[in-house]
């Protein structure tokens, strides 16, 4: 008996985690024809075609959590010129947060786990399919693709140790070094200027790095999704390119900002950092200041102006409803029994002092009138 | 190339002479390789990606190894001063890679392995008088030594001027070419520049296959590759076959046409063999001076 339930649990596992694979991948935002060439894909025949390197990766893990190194030797039983590579993979998924994170590799994951190149890319190169290079070709590619892009150093002594000459140099970097670094914390510049020169109403466009960061609360890939490694590490001349198109010139403002007033932001003169009272009459203090953006401006993207009664954000309150612990302060038994107004005399903006009723020896907010929270 | 006796040879003469005579009176403007060639539906190719390639060079230093060269250290192949100046293949390398700019990217060269293309119409065995060279069943345009009289025609003919002779040699100098490394690949081994390349530039396998490889490639990626698949129709098609992203002519390709290179040479030398002119025309000169001179003697006698 207790096997038969037992037998019956698993087939209801694998049943309910074999469909839920099922499910999920063809729920995928992808075509089936951008993976299948025929019309009634199977298991046993996927008739998958020759890597499209879609964007259908389902690997969402932080750099912290992937492995520090790994060591590729999956050749070690053939007779290589070279020995293993000890590949620092956790610094190369640091760097790849601004270029398109994981997929930047893994390029052509299914939904699940995480494969690894060769579950792909065959080892011999002697081979039927020849749709996808071989696995050898494919880890020279995957690295010289970028690293031939900065540096001109493609010698195969910067990875690994020749094997042909016993007692040859190991590679510039041991394997321990490799396992500890980390890409060096990049500083974000605060302001740049940039000189707009054919658009003559204004020269200038004023862009505060900071405040996209630390004010509106971007991270770096909301922005950076497709740098190249060559773009700080390239160590020759920049070349000026061909004069892109508007849309591409403005495209990364556009994603956020409209584009219809262009004095918004060409100016004649460098612009102030954003001050919210200037722009938009409603300065922000106290308990305002510490807000997030998205706070008030719930609807993302546009921060159009907003109402300014209180009432458009808070609940319409009561002197019988309202907590006064949401001011920071909670008052104590004595102070609970007053109307509000006994205190706050003049208006709610202005924060009542204690020698309005008690002596001058008592005085906020040396005193409290209960207990401070914030 | 001395092995060969003077009965042998003048054998093989003939039969090429009389194959060369008899297929244009049969159809005098098709031009055809000898019978022994064969141009086999599953022949082999090479698939050269330049856009990957970087230049290591390693192919050079396995070529030589795998046909006897000196090779030399392989660290010597890293000297970046080799590029300076543009290489050909000749009698001590049968393959050279050169670097050229991209068109689309400054920074990153473009590296073109250069070697017999192995054509499909191949130029050097139609010229041979002797036929040392053939088209083998695997794709592979070989050399054989035995047969070889050292002519050189086959260096004229070539639209690639590929093979190269060893000048320096005062005996038995031999005609120089990348053998797509036929003695390997009878063994199923691969060829030898195939088996190094650390990033598959090249990519072995059925020729039909790496055109139909190469064409997914362009449609997938139009910005990385020029739209051409170089040897695809070139000069009758070739084995070995390129995509890059520059432009071939500006790359040292020559610009070549879809007619097979033969074609040209064997109109011209078939054109005149045509019908037996020669020989009719040869005959006929003798026989008019024979009846003029006949003739006189009778005028004389009379």
């Amino acid at each position: 008996m207790k096997t038969k339930i037992l037998l019956a649990v698993i087939f209801f596992v694998s049943a309910v985690f074999g469909q839920s694979i099922g499910k999920d991948h063809s729920k995928l935002p992808v075509e089936c024809k951008t993976c299948h060439a025929c019309d009634q894909p199977t298991k046993r025949n996927p008739c998958l075609v020759p890597c499209p390197r879609e964007e259908m990766i389902t690997i969402h893990m932080n750099p912290e959590d992937s492995p520090d190194v790994i060591t590729i030797d999956q050749f070690k039983g053939q007779s290589d010129l070279y020995s293993k590579v000890v590949f620092s993979h956790r610094l190369h998924a640091e760097m790849s947060g601004m270029s398109g994170g994981c997929a930047m590799c893994h390029h052509y994951n299914p939904p699940g786990n995480v494969i690894s190149c060769v579950d792909c890319h065959e080892k011999e190169r002697k081979r039927a399919d020849i749709t996808k290079p071989d696995l050898k070709g494919a880890y020279h590619r995957q690295c010289l693709e970028c690293h031939r892009e900065w540096s001109t150093d493609t010698g195969c002594e910067s990875c690994h140790a020749q094997k042909v000459k016993p007692g040859s140099p190991e590679p510039k970097i041991s394997k321990s070094e490799r396992k500890e670094r980390v890409h060096p914390k990049i500083i974000e510049p605060t302001k740049k200027v940039y000189k707009t020169d054919d658009y003559e109403n204004g020269t200038l466009v004023t862009f505060y790095h900071n405040e996209h960061t630390a004010l509106f609360g971007l991270e770096c890939s909301s922005c950076h999704k497709n740098e190249t490694c060559a773009k700080c590490h390239s160590q020759f001349e920049k070349v000026a390119e061909a004069e892109p198109s508007f849309e591409k010139q403005h495209e990364r403002c556009a994603s956020c900002h409209d584009t219809d007033n262009c004095e918004s932001c060409h100016t004649t003169k460098e612009l102030p950092p954003f001050d919210h009272g200037k722009a938009t009459g409603f300065i922000l203090k106290t308990y305002h200041a510490d807000l997030s953006c998205s706070k008030c401006h719930k609807s993302s993207k546009t921060f159009t102006g907003l109402n300014k009664n209180c009432v458009n954000c808070h609940e319409p309150w009561s002197a019988e409803t309202f907590d006064h612990k949401v001011t920071g302060v909670i008052l104590d038994e004595t102070h609970t029994e007053f109307e509000c107004e006994n205190c706050h005399v003049e208006s709610y903006s202005v924060k009542p002092t204690c020698d309005m009723c008690h002596e001058a020896e008592i005085s906020f907010p040396k005193k409290i009138p209960g207990k401070r929270i914030k | 190339m001395a092995k060969q006796s003077r009965r042998n040879f003048l054998k093989t003469a003939a039969a090429v002479g009389a194959t060369a005579t008899g297929m244009s009176v049969l159809s005098p403007k098709k031009a055809e390789a000898a019978p022994e060639n064969i141009l086999s539906v599953d022949r082999m190719g090479v698939l050269v990606d330049t856009t990957v390639c970087i230049g290591c060079r390693r192919c050079e230093w396995a070529c030589k190894q795998a046909h006897d060269l000196p090779a030399g250290n392989i660290e010597s192949y890293n000297d970046e001063a080799t590029f300076d100046k543009k290489r050909r293949p000749d009698d001590t390398a049968l393959t050279v890679v050169n670097k050229y700019p991209t068109e689309n990217k400054p920074h990153v060269p473009t590296y073109l392995k250069v070697q017999c293309m192995h054509c499909d119409k191949p130029a050097c065995v139609s010229a041979c008088i002797v036929g040392a060279f053939s088209k083998k069943e695997n794709g592979s345009v070989v050399w054989d030594g035995s047969k070889c009289i050292g002519c050189r025609y086959c260096m004229v003919a070539c639209p690639f001027q590929i093979p190269a002779f060893e000048f320096e040699k005062a005996l038995e100098p031999k005609i120089m070419k990348c053998d797509f490394c036929f003695e390997r690949t009878k063994e199923g081994k691969l060829p030898a520049c195939v088996d190094i390349c650390p990033v598959e530039t090249l990519t072995y396998g059925k020729r039909s296959d790496l055109i139909q490889l190469a064409e997914e490639r362009l449609k997938l990626y139009p910005d990385r590759y020029k739209n051409k698949i170089f040897g695809e129709t070139e000069v009758g098609g070739t084995s070995w076959l390129y995509l890059a992203s520059n432009d071939f002519q500006k790359m040292d390709f020559p610009k070549l046409g879809a007619a097979p290179a033969p074609g040209v040479s064997e109109s011209i030398q078939h054109g005149i063999f045509a019908y037996f002119i020669p020989p009719v025309a040869f005959y006929a000169l003798l026989g008019g001076i024979m009846y003029i001179t006949k003739n006189k003697d009778k005028s004389e006698e009379e």
